[in-house]
């Protein structure tokens, strides 16, 4: 029963010493082995002592082609393979001498770096880009830039200067020196002093990269170094892999799922796995062995451990048969950092490759689990059936794969667009929806309060004589007997109608209610019939008292009026009851008394004011005794005097009738003074039975206001009622 | 290699054992220390960095997980080259893993000599009812070859800590020993080499496999 293990014997050294063997050193020890080479060198070296560099390569095509031959009987390359090989190694031989003396002619300034002679140096683009570099990663160790490109330096001419005439391993021993020299130096050299451990391990890290990065793309100078076979094991492990493209996941025990979703990693990890060959420092190598070993585990499921991993790794690098891989393995054991390899992280993913490596190398029918007769059968199977179609498999998945990545992607897509959809009518909606309240509630708000009162009620009104008080009807600097001449005035309005209005205002105090009436039937009856329209929408007219411009055009009511607003208002359906037509009687009535009233009590302050050019001051001085004030002829005058012309103003229209004047005249001889207003009233509103019984409510007001106590009743008894008496007659 | 760099112990770990007697458990409960149940599952548990403070010495172990699996035993040279210790675990109620374990550290004592300290794990004594492998003969066996023996349980988290600590103490007494066995063997290995290269140790040979 054949043995994946090997005999003890087998892996010991050929020279017999306790120690292990490696078919590289052909079967010795790495000391042995080394001292052997060094044997045959000094026997090299013998004739010609002082060049030893050329002489050093001479020993080693007879050792390859031994090697080649021992290859040969294994392996199952053709002549014409090996031919070409061999081509392509000396070929490559000459590439480095050539490239070496190049720059030996081309190694113009001198670099103070090195304590080698330089054979040339390092490109200044790679030393400045190494400069830049460092500049941004350790920008607290700027002391150190020098140093460490120093060693870089040193490392890189190192390398090139001994890579014709060591072998391999001889180059990964200096390359290691170096690097160890490096890590004493960083302990010793005060410009390292600002370092903790992790710094210098990114420091010894960084030298690694450049030096090696630089060193990577030389051809055949550390990767696959002349003198190695490593192209060849290359070629070997390629074609290993290929015969071995029938083996699944099943044979190698290993639980990875056949869904194709859950597969997903396994490609992630063959991309890494293949991208490994395109990075060019150990550091980046390892870098992707670890991302590649992370997606593997992601495919095992988590925890995933070792007895998952290596299984799922190997078959992982079955399938993605990555290029130069033994090149590439080899690489980093010569040339990365050796204490990285061995502790760190990068350093485990990259034993377990090496491990799968080995695993496929060496792999049996046993190993797998099967019978050797059937392994035997899947073996001789030419290798393109089972790889061919493992990659046409391999590849139908990957599309398969970006597929579904793409039909899901345009699945989360369409659902993005749905929902911005959504969120769109939403917002039309929620939009509609402000719009409506919003007009809902501005129409509320102005069904509330269609209109705007509050203005109006600052200013004086004719219906409240409370108001009256603290505003007077006139705004002019008149003593408080103004009012009685607005009583007035109806007196000396030209036309007829405004008169009796005027007549009725003062004579309300018995009842206010029935003149509205009255006067509109007046109206109708008599001189202005154009006016019925203001008259008939009574909130229409507003005695305007201007003393503007406005005033030019001649009012055809010859309605005296006081104030425009305060009749507007009056005119309003709220003030009054329904049923109760507004009437100007009422107003007037109501202003003259308060307004009065309150200005008796600054009556001592006011004459002052009354020094008006335009007031007549004999008359005032008359007027303002309270108590003569009957006697009085007319007190009004000067207040009429200060305004030029009076107008009537429709609020609704803004219509605004000719302005009039107003011409005091004394007391109309004709009227009797007996006469009382109460009964001019009661004669002039006897026909209109209906206002006067919704007047009931007014009178107690009117019976108030008509309180003999007040200085204005005296006043308003002498009105003139003449105008009054004209028109019910 | 356990060169101390800036006072730090490097020190290589690695988890040998048949395959299912716990290796991953034990690992995964030493990284318990410091990450909940919530964070296990997130867990790479086949190779741990833990640094560790020890009598006043930074220590940093690098400790391995390996496959267990038959198959991939001869894979083992791989790697535990280079390590200084070795945690080699069986299952107490299976006693071909003990069996293995013995194979394991007669390898262990031919490839690397003394250089490995040695420590044997009787996992899952949570199962003591079901113990097949005898008590004295696992501990006696363990002197024998001079390898420390702890009982554990991954499960009930018992030994876990101890197991660790214990080989580490054990790893610095060796390679303060070493360390002047080591200037010797350098100087030695010196002596043959007439070109400047430094030493390295016989084991390296492995590392173009």
């Amino acid at each position: 029963m054949p043995s994946l293990r090997m005999e003890q014997s087998e892996l010991k050294c050929k020279n017999g010493c306790d120690y292990f063997g490696n078919p590289q050193w052909q079967g010795y020890c790495s000391k042995c082995h080394r001292e052997q080479l060094q044997r045959q060198r000094r026997a090299a070296n013998k004739p010609s002592p002082s060049s030893s560099s050329a002489s050093a390569t001479l020993p080693k095509p007879e050792r390859k082609s031994e090697d080649r031959l021992k290859l040969t009987s294994r392996s199952s390359f053709s002549k014409f393979e090996e031919k070409r090989l061999r081509q392509s190694e000396t070929l490559k031989k000459a590439n480095l001498l050539k490239f070496s003396m190049f720059k030996k002619g081309g190694s113009t300034d001198d670099h103070d770096h090195s304590d080698k002679k330089p054979e040339f140096k390092i490109p200044s683009a790679v030393n400045e880009a190494m400069k830049r570099e460092f500049n941004q990663r350790f920008p607290a160790l700027a002391g150190a830039s020098r140093d460490v490109r120093v060693c870089v330096h040193a490392l890189a001419l190192d390398v090139l200067k001994c890579a014709r005439a060591a072998t391999a391993d001889e180059l990964s021993e200096r390359v290691q020196g170096h690097y160890q020299r490096f890590l004493k130096h960083m302990d010793v050299s005060p410009h390292f002093a600002a370092a903790d451990a992790d710094t210098k391990e990114a420091l010894i890290d960084f030298v690694e990269k450049h030096a090696m990065t630089y060193l990577h793309d030389l051809p055949s100078v550390v990767f696959s170094p002349s003198g190695t076979d490593d192209e060849r094991l290359d070629a070997r492990m390629c074609e290993r892999i290929q015969s071995l493209g029938w083996v699944g996941a099943k044979h190698l025990d290993c639980k990875i799922s056949n869904d194709q979703r859950a597969r997903a990693p396994l490609y992630r990890a063959i991309a890494e796995l293949l991208s490994m060959d395109s990075a060019s420092s150990p550091g980046g190598k390892l870098a992707c062995v670890r991302r590649c070993c992370a997606h593997v585990m992601r495919l095992c499921g988590a925890p995933a451990s070792a007895d998952d991993l290596l299984p799922a790794l190997i078959f992982t690098v079955l399938k993605a048969n990555p290029p130069r891989l033994i090149s590439n393995i080899n690489f980093v054991t010569r040339f990365c950092n050796a204490q990285r390899l061995m502790t760190g992280e990068g350093g485990y993913y990259f034993t377990n490759l090496c491990c799968a490596v080995s695993f496929i190398e060496n792999l049996t029918a046993e190993s797998l689990d099967m019978d050797k007769e059937e392994f035997d059968c899947y073996m001789t199977m030419p290798a393109s059936i089972g790889g061919s179609s493992w990659a046409a498999a391999l590849s139908l998945c990957a599309e398969l794969k970006d597929a579904e990545e793409q039909s899901e992607l345009v699945q989360s897509l369409k659902q993005q667009v749905a929902t911005i959809e959504a969120r769109a009518t939403e917002l039309a909606n929620s939009t509609d929806v402000f719009q409506k309240e919003i007009e809902k509630k501005v129409a509320d708000v102005l069904a509330k309060t269609p209109l705007e009162i509050k203005p109006r009620r600052e200013l004086p009104r004719f219906g409240k004589f409370q108001n009256i008080k603290s505003s007077p009807l006139i705004d002019l600097d008149t003593p408080p007997t103004q009012e009685p001449p607005e009583r007035d005035v109806p007196d000396t309005v030209e036309t007829k109608e405004d008169s009796a209005a005027d007549q009725s205002q003062h004579t309300i105090v018995p009842t206010e209610i029935t003149f509205g009436e009255p006067a509109k039937t007046n109206i109708l009856g008599l001189e202005t019939p154009e006016l019925q329209s203001p008259h008939n929408t009574e909130d229409n007219w507003v005695v305007k008292q201007t003393n503007s411009m406005e005033l030019l055009n001649s009012s055809p009511l010859g309605f005296t009026s006081f104030d425009t607003r305060s009749i507007d208002e009056l005119l309003t359906p709220d003030e009054f009851g329904d049923n109760l037509p507004p009437g100007l009687s009422n107003i007037n009535y109501d202003i003259d008394l308060s307004d009065f009233s309150a200005d008796n009590s600054a009556a001592d302050d006011l004459p002052k004011p009354e020094k008006d050019p335009f007031s007549p001051e004999g008359i005032n001085k008359d007027v303002f005794d309270p108590f003569v004030v009957p006697k009085v002829r007319d007190p009004f005058s000067p207040i009429l005097e200060s305004f030029d012309q009076f107008s009537l103003v429709d609020s609704k229209s803004n219509r605004q009738s000719d302005p009039f004047e107003i011409v005091p005249r004394p007391s109309d001889p004709f009227s009797p003074e007996g006469l009382q207003p109460e009964q001019g009233f009661g004669d002039a509103f006897s026909p209109m039975p209906v206002a006067s019984a919704s007047t009931p409510a007014q009178r107690p007001l009117a019976s108030i206001l008509d309180d003999s106590d007040s200085p204005t009743t005296a006043c308003l008894l002498p009105t003139p009622l003449l105008p009054q008496q004209d028109k019910p007659t | 290699m356990s060169t101390p760099a800036g006072g730090t112990y490097n020190f290589k770990v690695v988890l040998l054992g048949e395959g299912c007697v716990g290796k991953t458990s034990l690992l995964l409960r030493y990284i318990e220390d410091k990450f909940n149940e919530k964070h296990l599952s997130t867990l790479q548990a086949t190779f741990l960095n833990k640094k560790l403070n020890f009598d006043g010495k930074r220590i940093n172990l690098a400790i391995w997980d390996t496959a267990g699996q038959e198959k991939f035993h001869a894979l083992g040279p791989i790697y535990y080259r280079n390590s200084n210790g070795a945690i080699l675990v069986y299952d107490i109620t299976d006693e071909d893993s003990f069996v293995k374990v013995k194979n394991w550290v007669k390898e262990l004592k031919k490839m690397l000599g003394s250089d490995i300290c040695l420590m044997i794990a009787g996992n899952k004594i949570d199962l003591e009812h079901e113990r097949t492998v005898p008590l004295e003969e696992a501990e006696n066996y363990a002197k024998m070859v001079g390898a420390k023996h702890v009982y554990s349980s991954a499960k009930l988290n018992q030994g876990v800590e101890d197991l660790f600590l214990e080989l580490t103490r054990e790893m610095m007494e060796k390679y303060d020993d070493n360390s002047q066995k080591d200037v010797n063997r350098t100087s030695r290995v010196l002596v043959v080499d007439d070109e400047a290269t430094t030493p390295s140790s016989c084991c390296s040979g492995f590392r173009s496999n």
